[in-house]
């Protein structure tokens, strides 16, 4: 099971204001082309001279007022020969590429969703051609089909699907496994109608790019086959042809070499420029995920408005104490994550931090390790952590607090350990690095680690490479890793989502083993009510960014105080045992940017008054609920 | 509901064979080891396991997505284990599926109208116009509304994105829908909502559901049996109440012991009675005996070396468990299991 934990992070991609600079240089791209495009088809009209006239008494002058760019070793007017180039600029690219996306990506699409025999045949081929240097295979292919502009350009066409080709093919290959596309064949969709339909215009942004890759390669690969002389041939103007009269006089008139030249680098970058920003607008409506805020429902920080909150007794023995601590992605006048929050952990102490995807519970996590990602900020309050407060270190000093008084256990034990070493070698890097045992102490301390987490044949297992663990044991090197340094908070973010239960019971087990034997303070983040109740010692209930209440965990589930931690316990799947309809909270979690004014869960409360749409604080020292009906409302644990 | 069985799997197995790097020999993986299984008309059959115990694979070889590679799959009368994957499309239309994740199981570069049309453009020969309109209406059924329907699934949450995925999946209105892990990816507030309109739409239309999860306590709510699944075999099936008030395999009941109470006084009074085991070592599938063997509290000498078929348990249902191989045994094994 995975819970959607990422969807801040996809937010913040999309919310990043361009700068303006690249939209400049889009314009002038643009530009450039159109420029090009409207050269290439008025050339007749505008050039001032016959490209073709010869005037042997001007030859190879330099730029003056009857010729601007001066002229040839035969006396052409070199501008007009500029300008016809444009026009087979054009017809060269437009054809090369045309014949190369016709040609490579149908047969991509179909030996990448087909595979076997077909796939393998083609792309030996494939490999065959692209083994030989690209200039070579032109040659060849113009050989069989003879000299001239549309011969070389057809060469150029086979030459350049072959990319086309491997690029359509990898694209498939990952998008065959996509559910959309298992959800279409249990439809009965045809293959033709699969890869033409549903999987063509997913791996579009890739191909637009190499379009105008091929684009720019083109042209150049015209100018140079053409200045070999197996282009366009002379007396035909291209900016090919052009750069090889001018290689022949570079020594009497080195000028001539200069406004080919510039238009094809101009013409290269300005299409490869364009490309980009292309695949960039293409791609922005799949890439993003959350809608955009609705700035009018914006909602204001609540401080000028709220009644002073009263802070939380502070107990000698805390390890962690967060007060009043705000988060906002992108500075003080962006959007809230987090408001408010205050909480601290005891030695020993185990506090749940429950909610659903989007309270805020995760980024709590982040924030105390100082691991929320560039455009998220602490705006205000501190985390202090055995007495000093994290919010004003610097970098490399939260760094050091970071795995020493702080250790994390993720989600997904098969990614937070990393592929490549083995797990005892991850282990032993840290008491190394931060111990500064020697290598064989630190070898020694793993393997006992590897024993302690309850792994059978923990000096064998040390030896073993992530993907040979089943995600039980994974986690269990993940907690040792953790525990390595000894560290006096453990911040475990849903460490047993991704186990099935008979694994996640044991998990849990050894997690309150080892605390009882190491007496670390563990923040247990979890939407688990059930897995909370079974491991904290407290529970503080978060919704949109915002503790609604906190309490000891046996009087939270006798007697939840505020409506939301109701819904959630009505919810569980145990919590009733009849037919449906089951209990439901209706709506769903607002995102950040979103939230109503007022009480945050008013828009989904079935106790809402008109009181509610108001600021409400959170009262109560052991106990805290944020609902202003707290006290008159009797919510039992049974409707 | 009626008697007649609208899905009757026998003696399945599903086998995916890894290919060494020479292209010879290699080895193979049994994901299903003969199940049988069998879902009446209007009934939802809950298929439970954990990870790796096989029961996607099932599903999938019920949709045609991975080949049988024996045993028999009749629905309607249709031996759909000897038409592969290419099952023609009168039979495609019976059978639909909701997955699991919500995020990729909709086309991201299509609207809302695009994806719940799709199976009335592949089946049907609708106008544009009557596609609409029934766009609209199944929309309705699964509360969105008709101003979602050119919008793409990024702005959608979750639970809206799995709404749009059983309204596709409701379209053709057909016999069989497999719905696999549909509320796991979701929020806890949102998981009931999905539940609540599966089960509606049951009602209405009289459609059976194969539900693959994880979560007995879940799938109990609105299954009428369940099968449990362990490493590719059905170890025990029967009436959803009975199998999840009364579990008769040592496995299922395992299972749900293993699920934390809500109650955190009950739950550390659990807690105390068991000690705190080593982890299980991944075992090699078992070839020969019980494949809970490995795991199992109650195991006897018979386990090791013969795999036991399936039991008629009390209250209904099947289990396989040499615990009910006959009354005498079992009322001594009962009174050992009271013991424990």
């Amino acid at each position: 099971m995975t819970i959607p934990a990422s969807e801040n992070s996809r937010t913040v991609l999309i919310r990043l204001p361009k700068p303006s600079a690249s939209g400049m240089i889009t314009a002038v791209a643009v530009f450039i082309l159109l420029l090009l495009g409207f050269m290439a088809i008025f050339a007749d009209v505008i050039s001032p001279y016959d490209p073709l006239r010869q005037n042997l008494i001007n030859a190879l002058q330099g730029p003056s007022a009857e010729h601007w760019l001066g002229t040839d070793d035969l006396g052409r007017d070199v501008l007009s020969r500029l300008i016809y180039g444009c026009r087979i600029a054009v017809i060269a690219s437009a054809e090369a590429t045309t014949i190369a996306v016709l040609l490579g990506v149908p047969i991509g699409l179909f030996i990448g969703y087909r595979g076997g025999w077909w796939d393998w045949v083609v792309m030996r081929i494939v490999e065959a051609i692209v083994s030989v240097p690209g200039i070579m295979v032109a040659i060849v292919i113009i050989a069989i089909l003879g000299t001239g502009l549309h011969r070389a350009m057809i060469a150029l066409g086979i030459l350049f699907s072959t990319s086309f080709l491997r690029l359509a093919r990898g694209v498939v290959l990952a998008e065959r496994e996509e559910v959309y596309v298992r959800s279409a064949r249990v439809i009965g969709t045809s293959d033709r109608r699969i890869l033409l339909r549903h999987i063509l215009p997913n791996i579009a942004p890739p191909l637009i790019v190499q379009v105008t890759l091929t684009v720019g390669a083109v042209l150049l690969s015209e100018a140079g086959l053409s200045f070999i002389g197996l282009g366009v041939q002379p007396p035909d103007a291209s900016w090919g042809t052009m750069l090889n009269t001018a290689a022949a006089f570079m020594q009497l008139a080195w000028f001539l070499s200069i406004p080919p030249g510039v238009a094809i680098i101009l013409t290269v970058l300005s299409v490869n420029l364009l490309g980009d920003v292309l695949r960039d607008s293409i791609g922005r409506g799949i890439a993003g995920d959350a809608p955009q805020p609705a700035s009018a429902v914006r909602v204001n920080l609540p401080a000028a408005t709220a009644a002073p909150e009263p802070t939380a007794v502070s107990r000698p023995d805390d390890v962690l104490r967060i007060e009043g601590l705000d988060v906002a992605l992108g500075g003080d006048t962006g959007v809230p994550i987090i408001t408010d929050l205050s909480f601290g952990i005891a030695r020993g102490e185990t506090l749940g931090l429950v909610g659903e995807s989007g309270s805020g519970k995760t980024m709590t996590g982040l924030a105390i390790l100082g691991l929320m990602g560039p455009a998220l900020r602490a705006t205000k309050g501190s985390i202090v952590l055995n007495g000093k407060d994290l919010t004003s270190m610097r970098q490399n000093e939260i760094e050091k607090v970071r795995g020493n008084a702080v250790a994390m256990v993720f989600q997904d034990p098969t990614t937070s350990l990393n592929p490549a070493f083995t797990v005892g070698s991850q282990i032993a890097e840290l008491l190394r690095t931060r111990k500064g045992l020697s290598s064989k102490d630190a070898w020694k301390r793993t393997v006992e680690l590897i024993d302690r987490v309850g792994i059978p044949r923990a000096a064998e297992r040390a030896k073993a490479y992530p993907h040979e663990l089943s995600g039980g044991m994974a986690q269990r090197i993940a907690i040792a890793r953790a525990l390595s340094c000894n560290p006096s908070l453990l911040i475990a973010d849903e460490p047993t989502t991704a186990l099935d239960v008979t694994v996640q019971q044991e998990i849990l087990d050894l997690f309150r083993d080892l605390q009882e034997e190491y007496g670390m303070a563990i923040l247990f983040v979890t939407h688990d009510l059930a897995v909370a109740a079974d491991i904290c010692d407290r529970i503080a209930v978060m919704y949109a960014g915002e503790m609604v209440e906190m309490a000891e965990v046996n009087a939270l589930f006798a007697k939840p105080r505020h409506p939301y931690t109701r819904g959630l316990l009505h919810a569980m799947p145990h919590a009733s045992d009849r037919e449906p309809p089951l209990p439901t909270i209706r709506g769903s979690v607002p995102r950040p940017g979103n939230w109503p004014q007022g009480c945050r869960f008013s828009n989904r409360c079935d106790y809402k008054t008109s009181a509610c749409e108001t600021r409400i604080p959170l009262v109560g020292t052991s106990r805290r609920v944020r609902c202003i009906r707290a006290d008159e409302l009797n919510l039992g644990r049974r409707p | 509901m009626s008697d007649s069985p609208l899905l009757q799997i026998a003696d399945l197995w599903v086998t995916y064979r890894q290919r060494s790097l020479l292209g010879l020999g290699g080895t193979s993986f049994h994901a299903v080891k003969g199940a049988n299984l069998t879902i009446r008309s209007g009934e939802t059959l809950g298929l439970v396991g954990e990870s790796g115990s096989g029961k996607s694979s099932l599903a999938n070889t019920v949709l045609g997505l991975v080949p049988a590679s024996s045993g028999c799959i009749k629905f309607d009368n249709v031996d759909l284990a000897s038409l592969g994957s290419r099952y023609p499309l009168p039979v495609r239309k019976q059978i639909q599926a909701v997955f699991q994740d919500p995020y990729s199981s909709l086309n991201p570069s299509m609207t809302v109208e695009d994806i719940v049309t799709e199976p009335l453009r592949v089946h049907t020969r609708m106008s544009k116009v009557e596609r609409r309109a029934r766009a609209i209406e199944l929309l309705r059924l699964v509360s969105l509304q008709e101003e979602h329907l050119n919008r793409h699934p990024h702005q959608f949450s979750g639970g809206q994105r799995q709404r749009i995925a059983i309204a596709s999946a409701l379209a053709l209105q057909p016999k069989l829908i497999v719905l696999d892990e549909p509320v796991s990816a979701l929020d806890v507030s949102t998981r009931n909502q999905i539940i609540n309109l599966l089960y509606e739409r049951r009602d209405q239309f009289g459609i059976a559901y194969l539900l693959i999860a994880h979560d007995l306590a879940l799938v109990h709510h609105i299954s009428d049996r369940i099968a449990v699944m362990y490493l590719g075999h059905i170890v025990e099936e029967g009436p959803s109440d009975r199998v999840y008030k009364s579990p008769a395999h040592p496995y299922t009941r395992a299972l749900l012991d293993a699920v934390p109470l809500l109650d955190p006084a009950r739950q550390r009074a659990r807690r105390a009675q068991r000690k705190l085991s080593p982890a299980q070592e991944t075992q090699r599938v078992a070839e020969t005996g019980c494949p809970y063997k490995n795991r199992c509290p109650l195991v006897m000498p018979r386990c090791q070396t013969e795999t036991p078929p399936a039991y008629p348990v009390d209250g209904g249902g099947v289990a396989n468990c040499f615990l009910y191989a006959s009354d005498q045994v079992r009322q001594s094994e009962q009174r050992e299991r009271k013991a424990l």
